[in-house]
């Protein structure tokens, strides 16, 4: 059908294409015609090994015709252009433009992206309706009758040898989503001076993505759960602008609409509600034969905002922009739970909160102010000024919702929750900075922030950032550029509240690193040498180190550190000829602590024990490697693009401390707890036989590969063919993705604790080829 | 009695948060009532000065100058049509950003060329040639240009675009915008590289999806909202909440957990998980516990590393808008 439809389209934009000039392919503006425009016109065709999805990803590159069209017209009073790619395709994009003489302009698009996640899964849910996923309930009944020999989600090593009961079910089921986006904008200049836009963007997301949804700790699920929502967004504008200044008012609003209100889905280890409910059911599995969860609730957000522009004299500019926010969300509330042993009421006799919602909707508001002020001076050709202040002020205004009683995983109620915690924060930055032009092209800046946050929940009531930052910039020289620039930033935090660490069931050591007292020095420098005008040498290198830390910090990230060099050459000889490569390498690491512990208060003392402690350090390298090669018109009327492209990824984590010690040599935890563990079995980590029940896992690696050649010969002024080819290869391996055994590539659903789609990192290598006809008019 | 340190606080708040309304304001009374504006049709160069002085009023024509420049004319770019009376083309052409040429034409030895009299952007200070440009650009995205990011770096407005010889969209110096902000940002250009990414290098989305590089009210140059959560929920709106529970990462900034710019990592995250959650859950039982490979291939705890590890039970984790959803399981 779609290649049909192509063919038809481009058969009538051929026959009614008239008379006109040749337009060159490239961006580069072309002289004003009457008409012009290109058809581009093919077939494409591809052989593809492995991962078929992943190969695709954000492309539908099913074989068959495939088009990429524009047409222009352009007279003294306006200028009108569209373009087309991929008719048919699930990347499709459409774009129309028109121009007025700037007093109207006006823009059209459409545009699909594809997420294409696996082609390979399966699932033993049926989805009978959007969002309502079965089980066979007779299957059910097996498994939770214990019948011998039936496993259904295995636990333990010995049961991975037995499939599944549910691989059997299991059907095939693509899991792909896609994106469709309509987008409308239009201008008027009313006046010389005087503006008005108005925008409206219509965004569909429908097809399926992976998601967990989950009865136990070990009865995990991953389900393709449906999408089908739609987010529309409108704007107008009004601006005003003379020689002094310009000022704007506008208006936002935003409203995505979600059509799946909740999920519905069968536990597979249950037929029945148990009954009466299991305590441990959350662990097991024991609990609600169908669980129900929430879906992104529908929700809207509207900014008002004024925005306005001083050119004082003297060179001084001033700009500020003030907006408010205002998001609402306000979707009905699922129930406590789907359980109806748990909503009976024998259990709201001890759990009275479970028997009703303390109200229906959501009622979530948030309302949000912010400020921004430059003020830019430049009284002489040395010295330059600009300062900054910006405000920030989230302010959640969602009513508490008392969830102190509540029912986890639908499997067992509890009195162990709390009343919702709503997040403020309020920014203010106050930025200074001033720029000295030493020499002729070569200025020096220096600057300092104060980036101060006041936050409600959280461990810190206020963090603050204290910024340096020197940087060095010579440009203009026909031979050489250079930038650099320094920063050191120190974060400090006041009013901790080890309550609040606490509630929330955290070691006392713990500081999160995105609010924790913190050191940053980081910089950066890019130096480019250009000797002649045909080649240019680009050198850039950046580093940086964050240092977490603070009084009392203990646990959590404690550091990061990051260097990149890269290293590039284009070389441009001549007009014809354009080749270049550029290669880069990239080193992350990372340093985390943590205690392996049970609460405190328990009978272990593993909570304030030391040797518990445990260290994870990541390690990440990437290298990539760009080269092109540009022959335009080199030979005569042969266009000649290649370009092959490299990443290679090697990501580690390399764990160590006092609890892998033990862990590694099978041994009783030493200190204090040790003297308990002839009375509890607990504390022996390692199953029999084993001489070491630590394993360090294996780096994730990864490299992918492109190489394109793209080759467009002009038999005539106006006519043309074009070959390319496409070869792209991704190699894998990631101890996250399972496969059946000796079958690599092929999904594994029923893994130790999980019933999965099978969705993984898994490799390809696809070849495409491209045979394409060019039309010029 | 509140400390020193509060009250400064408080007051540089109070005192910013005034300013911004006053200058605001202040803004809107100057440009309202400002001096009268120039004639129609005759956008004028600001406070850029030749490189010697000139009688106003002497210039020479845009043919004149195309005797020499025929290679800069500047043809089929929006600059050029007539028809728009704010456009150069419309008013003194060249000279319009160029400045008056009969200084450059005539005034050199014996009435020759003196090349020192005409204003040629490329041997500005990048901010003295972007004066130039806002000139008329001051409005709409380029309204917050002057003191932004870049306009403190000295990356003006002939860094990226050329007026004359453009290669790609919008008139920049690149056939791509990635292509053109590797200039500089080549390091998060690399990124685009890694198998988990927006989709940039399949052309579905570029640089300016999410930035503008003429200056923001946002952070980071983000176009859009606000805040970091404000310009990603602006596409992901499903994240937008605000939900009944929320997870105070996620209301801090995506960026806590994501990458926007490309990953090795499931979903753009900057670490994998389990491994990313137990950066801040230090907690007892489950979450600190070591994950490795002998639970991976021996016991049900290997659901927290493969598939979605923690998010597969935890998988409201954006927030969770069910009563039980304290935990983000529903």
């Amino acid at each position: 059908m779609r290649n049909r439809v192509m063919i038809v389209t481009v058969a009538l934009l051929l026959a009614s294409s008239g008379p006109a000039m040749a337009q060159q392919q490239s961006a580069t503006p072309a002289a004003a015609t009457p008409t012009s425009g290109s058809i581009d016109f093919g077939f494409r065709a591809s052989s593809i090994d492995g991962d078929k999805a992943r190969w695709e990803r954000y492309r539908d590159l099913r074989d068959g015709a495939l088009s990429r069209i524009s047409f222009g017209k352009e007279t003294d009073q306006y200028i009108f252009d569209t373009k087309v790619d991929n008719i048919g395709y699930h990347d499709q994009r459409y774009e129309v433009n028109y121009n007025n003489s700037g007093k109207v302009k006006f823009t059209f698009l459409w545009d699909s992206t594809p997420l294409n996640y696996s082609y390979d899964s399966s699932t033993p849910w049926v989805e009978q309706s959007p969002g309502v996923f079965t089980l066979d309930p007779a299957t059910r009944l097996l498994v939770q009758n214990n019948t011998p020999g039936i496993v259904a989600v295995p636990t333990t090593a010995a049961q991975l040898a037995t499939p599944s009961i549910y691989r059997s079910l299991a059907k095939p089921f693509d899991i792909q989503a896609r994106r469709d986006a309509a987008s409308f904008s239009a201008t008027f200049a009313a006046t010389k001076d005087l503006a008005f836009n108005v925008a409206f963007n219509s965004t569909r997301k429908t097809g399926h993505e992976v998601k967990g949804a989950s009865f136990a700790f070990s009865v995990a699920d991953q389900l393709p759960l449906p999408l089908d929502n739609r987010t529309n967004d409108f704007t107008a504008a009004a601006e005003w602008m003379n020689q002094r200044g310009t000022i704007r008012v506008a208006w936002d609003g935003s409203w995505f609409n979600n059509n799946i209100h909740e999920f519905l889905f069968d536990n597979p280890v249950r037929a029945t509600d148990t009954n009466p409910y299991n305590p441990s059911g959350y662990s097991n599995g024991q609990g609600a034969a169908q669980s129900r969860m929430a879906a992104p609730p529908s929700n809207n957000m509207n900014v008002v905002s004024a925005m306005g522009l001083y050119k004082m004299p003297g060179r001084n500019t001033v700009n500020a922009q003030l907006s408010l926010t205002s998001m609402n969300q306000n979707d009905e509330l699922i129930p406590w739970t789907s359980n109806q042993v748990i909503n009976s009421p024998a259990v709201f006799a001890n759990f009275p909160a479970l028997a009703r919602l303390p109200r229906s909707t959501a009622e979530a508001e948030v309302r949000g102010i912010n400020a921004l002020f430059n003020f830019t001076s430049r009284p002489n050709r040395f010295f330059g000024l600009t300062m900054r202040y910006r405000y920030n002020d989230h302010k959640n205004n969602t009513p508490h919702f008392d969830g102190v009683e509540y029912v986890r995983l639908d499997a067992v109620p509890e009195e162990t929750g709390s009343e919702t915690e709503q997040f403020n924060i309020k920014q203010n930055t106050f930025d200074l900075n001033g720029t000295f032009n030493l020499m002729s092209h070569t200025a020096l800046r220096i600057g300092y922030t104060y980036d101060d946050f006041k936050r409600t929940g959280r461990a810190f009531s206020d963090s603050t950032d204290y910024t340096f930052r020197t940087t060095l910039d010579t440009l203009g020289n026909q031979y050489v550029t250079l930038r650099v620039i320094y920063e050191n930033a120190k974060r400090i935090g006041t009013g901790f509240s080890e309550q609040s660490l606490e509630d929330g069931g955290f070691q006392p050591g713990l500081r999160t690193y995105d609010e924790s007292d913190r050191v940053r020095n980081r910089g950066w420098l890019v130096f480019t040498v250009t000797p002649t005008s045909m080649v240019d040498l680009t050198l850039s290198v950046a580093a940086g180190k964050d240092k977490y830390h603070g009084p009392g910090h203990e646990f959590g990230l404690l550091d990061n550190k990051n260097t990149v060099y890269n290293v590039g050459l284009n070389v441009n000889p001549l007009d014809k000829v354009r080749f270049g490569a550029n290669y880069g390498r990239d080193q992350y690491t990372s340093n985390q602590k943590a205690r392996n512990a049970s609460p405190p208060g328990t009978d272990y003392g593993t909570w304030f024990d030391p040797n518990r402690d445990w260290f994870l350090n990541g390690d990440e390298t990437v290298n990539n490697a760009t080269v092109y090669l540009d022959l335009i018109k080199a030979i005569e009327k042969t266009d000649i693009r290649v370009s092959y492209d490299y990443s290679d990824s090697n990501n580690a984590y390399i764990y160590s401390g006092p609890r892998i010690q033990e862990l590694s040599t099978n041994r009783a935890l030493s200190g204090p707890s040790a003297i308990l563990y002839p009375r509890f079995t607990i504390p022996s980590p390692c199953a029999a036989g084993l001489t070491s029940c630590f394993e360090a896992l294996p780096a994730i690696t990864n490299t992918w590969q492109r190489f394109t050649v793209d080759l467009k010969y002009m038999f005539a002024a106006k006519v043309g063919v074009g070959l390319g080819y496409w070869y792209e290869k991704f190699v894998v391996t990631d101890y996250a993705t399972v496969d059946l055994p000796g079958q690599p590539g092929t999904p594994r659903i029923d893994y130790l604790g999980l019933i999965s789609t099978g969705y993984g990192n898994r490799p390809y290598k696809g070849n495409t080829g491209f045979l394409r006809i060019l039309y010029l008019f | 009695m509140l400390s020193s340190r509060y009250v400064t606080r408080a007051g540089l708040s109070i005192a910013g948060l005034v300013a911004g309304l006053s200058t605001a304001g202040l803004v809107a009374v100057f440009s309202l009532c400002g001096p009268a504006r120039a004639a129609a049709g005759r956008p004028q160069i600001r406070a850029v000065k030749p490189a010697v002085a000139q009688q106003p009023g002497e210039y020479v024509g845009q043919d004149t100058c195309l005797t020499c420049h025929e290679q800069q004319d500047y043809k089929g770019t929006l600059h050029a049509r007539t028809s728009d009376e704010r456009t150069p083309a419309a008013t003194k052409g060249c000279e319009a950003c160029h400045g008056p040429g009969k200084g450059h034409v005539t005034g050199g030895p014996e009435g020759g060329i003196d090349k020192t009299k005409i204003v040629n952007p490329k041997t500005l200070k990048p901010q003295e040639s972007s004066e130039i440009c806002l000139t008329c650009h001051t409005r709409g995205t380029h309204a917050l240009f002057t003191g932004s990011q870049h306009d403190q770096r000295n990356v003006g407005c002939v860094t990226c675009h050329s007026v004359h010889t453009p290669k790609g969209e919008k008139q920049i110096k690149a056939a791509t915008q990635p292509e053109l902000c590797a200039t500089c940002h080549r390091n998060i250009v690399n990124r685009l590289y890694r198998f988990n990414h927006m989709p940039v290098r399949e052309g579905k989305i570029v640089c300016t999806n999410c930035h503008n590089p003429h200056g923001s009210a946002n952070v980071k140059l983000l176009k859009t909202g606000t805040t970091v959560d404000e310009a990603c929920t602006s596409c992901h709106s499903e994240k937008r909440g605000p939900y009944l529970w929320e997870h105070a990462p996620v209301v801090n900034a995506c960026v806590t957990c994501h990458d926007p710019h490309g990953s090795n990592n499931e979903r753009l995250l900057v670490a994998k998980v389990p491994f990313l959650c137990q950066r801040c859950h230090v907690t007892s039982r489950h979450p600190p516990t070591v994950y490795d490979g002998f639970p991976l291939k021996n016991s049900a705890s290997a659901n927290r590393l493969v598939g979605q590890g923690c998010v597969v039970c935890h998988v409201q984790i954006h927030g969770s808008n069910a009563p039980s959803g304290k935990y983000f399981h529903r």
